[in-house]
């Protein structure tokens, strides 16, 4: 008997000593700290996806019953080409991210120097990301009507009205018009981002490159760039996946019309107006899987283009310039 | 700046639901229709013929002269709130106490009118004079008092039958909503167009000697608000095959809808007009960036020519600016066998409480009367005349004004199921497929013809997945 119960005593002990050791007590506490946000994480993305993925083998409205289609609803989304085609509108977003990222990383750096009233251009340029989307698309509608504001700050630099473009009404312009709009919105906020990026660069590198006799942009190409690839990287998949789903400009600005349909106001009118949820959201899930697709892809090109930077280090790399533009000096002499 | 951007977004917000608002008081018009085409609902035995008589009825009351010794109060509710606080119904009533000094009339506008009337309904002791909510046929004879036969009524009013049980009418419009196109009469006159135009034809070549003759825009076509395309869809059915029945229970089974009757008339002809009008720059120039609330003020000032909306539009064209009188509503240029047909609908209808006493009962059947043949109420509001006799602005002559017939029993969905495997989404916020006409004839991209095929094709491919029967 007595033997027993010290067995047991011992086991006890065995567990509260296992319970209130440190590690224990580590790991209960993250899992207590975890359990609220994966529960919500859980409940509000990942458990409606599944459904969204559940229902895109399906033929049904919000009401009603459902009929089990199989892979319908997906061979629909390739094969009416309404729904596929919409996705090359992407491009024109596509081509506007770039252009937005490289006016903002172009105005960062020029920010990121002592520049006079410096603060107020990154609040007037960081300004209209801070305005609702609807609102945006009110502001451009009137700004591109006949004769209203654009066209009228045009012929101030000397355009003549007659030769202009409807900005919104020839299909050969009003894509850009709309990519245009989403450039003016997130330029601002790329910007910031890009310029909290190039304030955290080590300054020593700059004295170094510059006492290496390294010019504005040699600093920019070789010092910049190189530390602020991280944030490039992001900002780029970002603006991307962005493009991919652009739906505030052409929704609001023209309600789709006129061949501004992008992929994601057809998925809103299929799935609200025509109500086929199932039919919706196998458009969404396609459309993910191009995503993480573009993702994948653009992952693979930066390491290859920074591939120099991912070895060598940002320090070995300004070092290894340095001679080479010591040697080509020493040639030059 | 946190200011700024508030109101920018607050005037965003403002307007969002203004442009969202308006659908729905054009669809209103067109679901009542169809509750009010139900008329085969079954029918109670009993009749309340005989208290009809005892309280007055329409017939027998003679304004002026029936129950001028009557003094007693009476209570009116009813949903239109804006009428209330801008004093017209105050107007009306202090217009019909010249007549009536005795007889007291209490308002009560009602914002949440729909849900709250049939809590009052049930609650008893309402008042004596209201609009009919929504419920069933069979149920009104337990809540009003009749007003008369339907045969009688028919004499009187418009949709006599809408609120009929068993051959009695219980309830009046107090304006009607129809199916035409708004023009400036002004715009006309100058243009030298002197009657209005009946056809497809005559209606372009109208739009033509407008944009010839005069500066304003022939059509203004609201492209970019959308639902105002939408609302091209509303004039299908009778008004485009003379047939009530088409709309809600032939459509559904047509092999081809859209081909070309070849005589102006059918949708091929409805949506060829807009097709035509684009091509031929009937339009505005700029049709991306129009602007639904700064078109009232300018169809007012005779900027532009004609819209195609419903009649529910009329009233705020007038209240946009300082011509209210030059605005018409004309029906549309549409004439099927020689005659030209409107879809119509009623508005909510007056009734009367049956459980009030003799004197509030008379009182309160004298005022719906008044309120109906001399108020002008429904003309004010641009409405289809309800009354037969009390002159309307409203000038529809020679047309048949029809409502259109509900879909068969057991085929109550089949439109909606076919609106969305179609994706054309007739009356169902199908904007984008009439926008799609505009850019198509202006950019050339696409014949009307090709357009009208795609259509059925369509249409046919959908008729085919839900295996639906081609019967037309």
């Amino acid at each position: 008997m007595e033997g027993k119960v010290k067995v047991q005593v011992n086991e006890e002990r065995s567990f509260s000593k296992w319970f209130t050791s440190r590690k224990t007590q580590r790991i209960i506490t993250i899992a207590c700290f975890m359990f609220i946000p994966l529960l919500l994480l859980f409940t509000f993305t990942y458990l409606p996806f599944g459904k969204m993925v559940g229902f895109s083998f399906y033929k049904m409205k919000y009401i009603g019953e459902r009929t089990f289609v199989g892979l319908k609803n997906y061979k629909k989304v390739f094969s009416e080409p309404e729904y596929f085609s919409s996705l090359k509108l992407s491009f024109f977003y596509m081509a506007g991210a770039l252009v937005q990222l490289a006016i903002s990383l172009y105005l960062a750096t020029v920010l990121s120097f002592k520049v006079k009233g410096g603060d107020i251009f990154k609040g007037f340029m960081f300004f209209p990301y801070l305005i609702n989307g609807i609102a945006v698309g009110f502001i451009f509608k009137f700004f591109f009507t006949r004769g209203f504001v654009f066209d009228t700050v045009l012929q101030w630099c000397g355009c003549n009205v007659d030769k202009l473009p409807y900005w919104l009404r020839d299909q050969g312009v009003n894509n850009w018009s709309l990519a245009g709009t989403s450039i003016w919105r997130y330029f601002g906020q790329n910007m910031v981002l890009f310029i909290g990026a190039i304030m955290s660069v080590d300054s020593e590198l700059y004295e170094a490159a510059m006492l290496d006799g390294c010019n504005k942009w040699q600093q920019f190409f070789y010092v910049t760039l190189p530390n602020i690839r991280t944030v490039l990287f992001l900002n780029v998949i970002l603006s991307i996946t962005g493009s991919l789903s652009a739906f505030e400009p052409p929704y609001v600005i023209t309600s789709g019309a006129n061949g501004t349909a992008t992929y994601f106001v057809k998925m809103h009118e299929v799935a609200h107006t025509s109500q086929k949820v199932g039919q919706a959201s196998a458009m969404a899930v396609v459309l993910l899987i191009i995503i993480l697709f573009a993702t994948l892809l653009q992952n693979v090109l930066l390491k290859y283009a920074f591939r120099d930077a991912e070895y060598e280090g940002p320090e070995q790399n300004v070092r290894k310039k340095k001679t080479r533009i010591n040697t080509a000096g020493k040639g030059k002499k | 700046m946190k200011k700024r951007v508030a109101a920018l977004t607050m005037a965003a917000v403002m307007t969002m639901s203004v442009i969202g608002c308006a659908p729905t008081a054009e669809n209103a018009p067109v679901q009542k229709a169809d509750a009010g085409a139900d008329g085969a609902a079954p029918v109670s035995s009993q009749t309340d013929g005989g208290d009809a008589s005892a309280a007055g009825g329409y017939g027998a009351i003679k304004l002026g002269e029936t129950g001028t010794d009557i003094t007693t109060t009476i209570k009116f509710i009813h949903h239109k709130t804006d009428r209330e606080q801008d004093g017209t119904i105050a107007g009306y009533i202090a217009e019909f106490n010249k007549t009536y000094p005795n007889i007291t009339v209490e308002t009560e506008g009602i914002t949440d009118y729909a849900e709250d009337a049939l809590l009052r309904l049930q609650g008893g002791n309402w008042g004596d004079v209201m609009f009919i909510p929504a419920i069933d046929k069979a149920e009104l004879a337990n809540y009003y008092e009749p007003f008369g036969t339907v045969d009688e009524m028919d004499g009187y009013i418009n949709f006599a039958s809408t609120w009929a049980s068993d051959n009695m009418t219980y309830g009046i419009a107090y304006m009607g909503n129809a199916q035409g196109i708004l023009y400036n009469k002004k715009v006309f006159a100058d243009a030298g167009v002197t009657s209005v135009p009946k056809t497809p034809d005559e209606f372009i070549a109208a739009l033509q000697k407008i944009k010839d003759n005069t500066d304003a825009i022939p059509l203004y076509t609201n492209f970019a608000a959308g639902w105002t395309m939408g609302a091209w869809d509303a004039y299908l059915g009778a008004i485009t095959t003379g047939d009530e029945t088409w709309y809600n229970q032939k459509f559904v089974h047509t092999a081809e809808p859209f081909k070309d009757n070849g005589d102006g008339t059918g949708a091929y002809a409805l949506y060829k007009i807009l097709y035509d009008a684009t091509a031929q720059g009937l339009i505005e120039d700029d049709y991306t960036t129009t602007d639904w609330e700064s078109c009232k003020g300018r169809i007012n000032n005779g900027e532009i020519g004609t819209m195609v909306l419903g009649s529910w539009a009329i009233v705020q064209m007038k209240d946009a600016g300082p011509n209210p009188d030059d605005i018409g509503y004309m029906p549309f240029p549409m004439t099927v066998n020689g005659k030209q047909y409107a879809t119509a609908g009623p508005d909510y209808s007056f009734a009367v409480n049956k459980d009030s006493d003799a004197d509030h009962k008379l009182a309160a059947q004298i005022f719906v009367k008044w309120m109906v043949e001399e108020s002008g109420w429904c003309d004010f509001e641009g409405g289809y005349p309800i009354s037969k006799s009390a002159p309307t602005s409203f000038a529809f002559d020679g047309v048949e004004v029809v409502e259109n017939t509900a879909a068969l029993d057991g085929e109550e969905d089949l439109l909606a199921e076919m609106n969305a495997e179609s994706d054309l989404n007739f009356n169902n916020g199908g904007n984008t497929k009439i926008q799609d006409i505009i850019t198509d004839a202006f950019n050339g991209t696409k014949t009307f013809d090709e357009i009208m095929a795609d259509w059925t094709k369509e249409w046919n491919d959908a008729q085919e997945e839900l295996e639906i029967e081609v019967l037309y």
